[in-house]
């Protein structure tokens, strides 16, 4: 498989502290590569490395299949976690001079053709100043894809949008995977992260935990979820956690709690326990979610910690 | 040029010149530059025309009613002018000179009683003719009270009546000490006729014609005025394109603009393009300056005092300067996070064009000091020193303006890479301002 970024024992420091310690990762064209981690972990320091808007102590970068070089920036749509535009230019105004920075052809169709797809049409002639948080965010979302870039890598693209907005963004970078297009975005929102990206990457204190498929993820952590519903609710899982040995945590989300099991637990003993002391009315045996995953290894209670889970 | 620098000096460029603040700034700024010149030759007619009233203590006795006739001759012929129309305006303050008795028990009341006067503005001042001011000579109690003139007054220093009461007075004096020594007056102020020596420049002659051309009479505007002017203009013009490059590169910074920009171009062609935006913008200005200058002095029939041979000086200098100045701007615009901190910075950084206004009057009185021609080579300060030398009648050693030239190019250089490499970690640093140690450490930091 073609790697549109290849990144070889990468190693990021500011003074003493180490943001990114020998990282090592492909992205494989045309996928939808998610960069998930707690905040500080080190993903936007990556992701300005693939910029080359700061450069790594040592280790290599390799982007379309060469070292970096000055030229690829044009090639490379690139969506900040801070979002940056110059307040007093007009949408339109502000999309051409993006377009042109990347010697981009075609800016003006390609910015009304993004602009009416994401329901700005009419806001093309108005100040920057004068959009909302979203309405300013999906401007800058359009920027970094007005050249019609090879590579687009967004920094939280999703964050701060509300639910409409936030599936336009969704339907957005879909289609640039539909047209062939190398995707990486960072989030918090693992739910996004385990519907939309085809792989996922997750950096903890500067050092990759994470690596591959969502299945291939998940298969390292088992079926160890136990998802149910009962008449009792929390207080009677508390008596059942006593009586079946294994029960690691229970997770309460009110009408449903999530049990996690250990491996030599039997799941059929929890459930016994269970139907002996209440009315049941769901037990459903389950992979982790993306959500528990990250949890497990962002809040660590077991030797989780540092370990690299390669599952690609 | 390169593309990107291009589309960022375009942006740049229409930034700045279309804000108000540029517009009023060209505007406002040298109107309020040249205002205290302009102010004072339309007011310099609007004299306060209030009589005076002057007492004289007279102890020698014998100037004191001499001096109240020669004030009321002066009265009579130089108070009113006669206008167009045949009126009598009244175009300054009768002179009323009282004359008094000494005190010479108590000289000290008396004065005192005569200040109070002057606070309670019953009198305008008082003059106070020393006992031996005919032959001057030390006083017997040690002071040199008795062979002095004293004026007492709350504006003595800057008061008309004091520099006119010099003359009178004097000549009174050397009047008497000449029918004592048996000399006629007459006959001493032909000998002692005056004869003034005018100001002349150079002659020259036309190359094509082979005539000589006269000197013309120098005049303060050719000896000040214009090389002042030449100043003030190169130091709007920096205010004008290059001092905003602090604000709006911290503005870029803060506002995280930087990065996305960061994210099509290089850290160098992002500085340039905002440098060479602010040339753009402050060279715009000169157009409208020298231009409005030049047709100013034509409508005026004045075209003689353009001077056509210093303009390309002008342009070479003031687009070295503006380049000089908008590097380090951006620079130091780059390690700001805050409008406080570019503010803090603001004044260090205007120093280049501080210091010329500081010590131009010295350099433009003696522009061949050797004070002058040091400090017009030292790069940072020639653009607008050497202007200012060059642009004063004396003619300047032509290996001057080129060596100042040589140093301020490579100067320019200098700044431009020493602040491309401030600007490439300063645009994404976070936190506190750095120390000024920090940065000179970035300018030679290997990475």
């Amino acid at each position: 498989m073609e790697n549109t970024i290849e990144i070889r024992n990468v190693t990021k420091r500011f003074g003493d502290f180490t943001a990114v310690n020998d990282l090592t990762l492909n992205v494989p064209k045309g996928s939808i590569y998610g960069f998930i981690g707690p905040n500080g972990s080190g993903k936007t320091t990556t992701l300005r490395m693939l910029m080359n808007i700061i450069f790594q102590d040592s280790g290599e970068i390799n982007i379309f299949g060469e070292k970096y070089r000055q030229s690829f920036k044009d090639r490379i749509g690139y969506l900040p976690e801070e979002r940056g535009l110059y307040k007093s230019m007009k949408v339109g105004e502000l999309l051409h001079f993006f377009g042109k920075l990347k010697n981009g052809k075609n800016i003006r169709s390609e910015s009304v053709r993004w602009l009416k797809k994401l329901g700005l049409e009419d806001w093309k002639d108005e100040k920057i100043e004068t959009l909302s948080k979203g309405m300013g965010q999906k401007v800058q979302f359009i920027a970094s894809v007005v050249t019609n870039p090879e590579l687009v890598i967004l920094d939280e693209p999703f964050s701060g949008l509300d639910p409409v907005n936030r599936d336009a963004m969704k339907d957005a970078v879909l289609e640039l995977k539909e047209s062939g297009k190398t995707v990486i975005f960072s989030t918090h929102d693992m739910d996004i992260a385990e519907k939309m990206c085809d792989y996922v990457f997750m950096i903890y204190k500067g050092k990759k935990v994470l690596d591959g498929t969502l299945d291939s993820i998940k298969d390292i952590y088992g079926t160890d979820i136990i998802r149910v519903i009962t008449g009792g609710g929390m207080q009677v899982l508390k008596e059942v956690q006593n009586e079946v040995k294994g029960i690691e945590n229970i997770n309460d989300y009110g009408h449903i709690q999530e049990v996690r099991i250990e491996k030599n637990c039997d799941p059929q003993d929890v459930l016994k326990s269970l139907v002996a002391k209440t009315q049941v009315m769901k037990f459903e045996i389950s992979k982790p979610s993306l959500h528990d995953i990250f949890v497990r290894i962002a809040k660590p209670v077991a030797d989780h910690v540092g370990e690299v889970q390669n599952a690609g | 040029m390169r593309d990107k620098i291009k589309t960022i000096t375009v942006r740049e460029y229409k930034a700045t010149v279309r804000t108000k603040t540029f517009l009023i700034s060209m505007i406002l700024v040298p109107v309020m530059m040249f205002a205290g010149i302009i102010i004072m030759k339309l007011f310099e007619d609007n004299v306060d025309t209030t009589d005076k009233n002057i007492t004289i203590i007279d102890r020698s006795g014998i100037v004191a009613e001499r001096l109240v006739a020669i004030a009321e001759e002066r009265n009579k012929s130089e108070v009113f002018e006669k206008k167009d129309n045949g009126e009598l305006k009244k175009v300054k303050p009768n002179y009323l000179f009282h004359i008094v008795q000494p005190d010479d028990e108590n000289p000290d009341k008396q004065r005192y009683e005569l200040s109070e006067k002057v606070r309670k503005k019953q009198i305008f001042s008082f003059v106070e003719i020393g006992k031996n001011v005919l032959h001057p000579q030390p006083a017997e109690d040690g002071s040199d009270f008795s062979s002095v003139i004293r004026y007492y007054a709350e504006g003595a220093a800057l008061d008309d009546i004091r520099r006119w009461l010099g003359n009178p007075l004097n000549n009174e004096l050397r009047q008497l000490r000449m029918k004592e020594a048996g000399i006629d007056p007459a006959q001493v102020t032909e000998l002692m006729r005056w004869v003034s020596v005018n100001g002349m420049g150079l002659y020259s002659i036309d190359l094509a014609t082979g005539e000589y051309i006269e000197a013309r009479e120098s005049s303060e505007g050719e000896a000040i005025l214009a090389p002042m002017a030449m100043m003030m203009i190169m130091f709007i013009l920096s205010i004008l394109g290059a001092q905003p490059l602090l604000n709006s590169t911290m503005e870029e910074k803060s506002q995280k603009i930087s990065e996305v920009i960061l994210g099509s171009c290089s850290t160098f062609d992002f500085m340039m393009g905002k440098i060479l935006g602010g040339v753009g913008a402050s060279l715009s200005a000169a157009l409208v300056y020298v231009g409005g200058g030049v047709i100013a002095l034509r409508y005026m029939g004045r075209s003689d005092l353009i001077p056509l041979e210093l303009i390309p000086w002008f342009f070479a200098y003031a687009t070295l300067l503006i380049t000089m100045m908008g590097a380090i701007m951006a620079a130091l615009g780059s390690t700001c996070s805050t409008a406080k901190e570019a503010q803090s910075l603001a004044f260090p950084g205007m120093l280049p064009m501080v210091v010329p206004m500081m010590i131009w009057f010295m350099i433009v009185r003696e522009p061949l000091s050797n004070f002058s021609v040091i400090a017009s080579l030292i790069p940072p300060l020639t653009p607008m020193l050497m202007l200012l030398r060059q642009s004063t009648p004396y003619h300047i050693p032509a290996w001057q303006p080129w060596t100042g030239l040589i140093g301020v190019i490579l100067f320019t250089l200098f700044s431009v890479w020493a602040s491309a490499r401030i600007f490439r970690i300063g645009i994404l640093s976070s936190g506190k301002a750095p120390k000024l140690g920090t940065i000179i450490k970035w300018i030679f930091r290997n990475d």
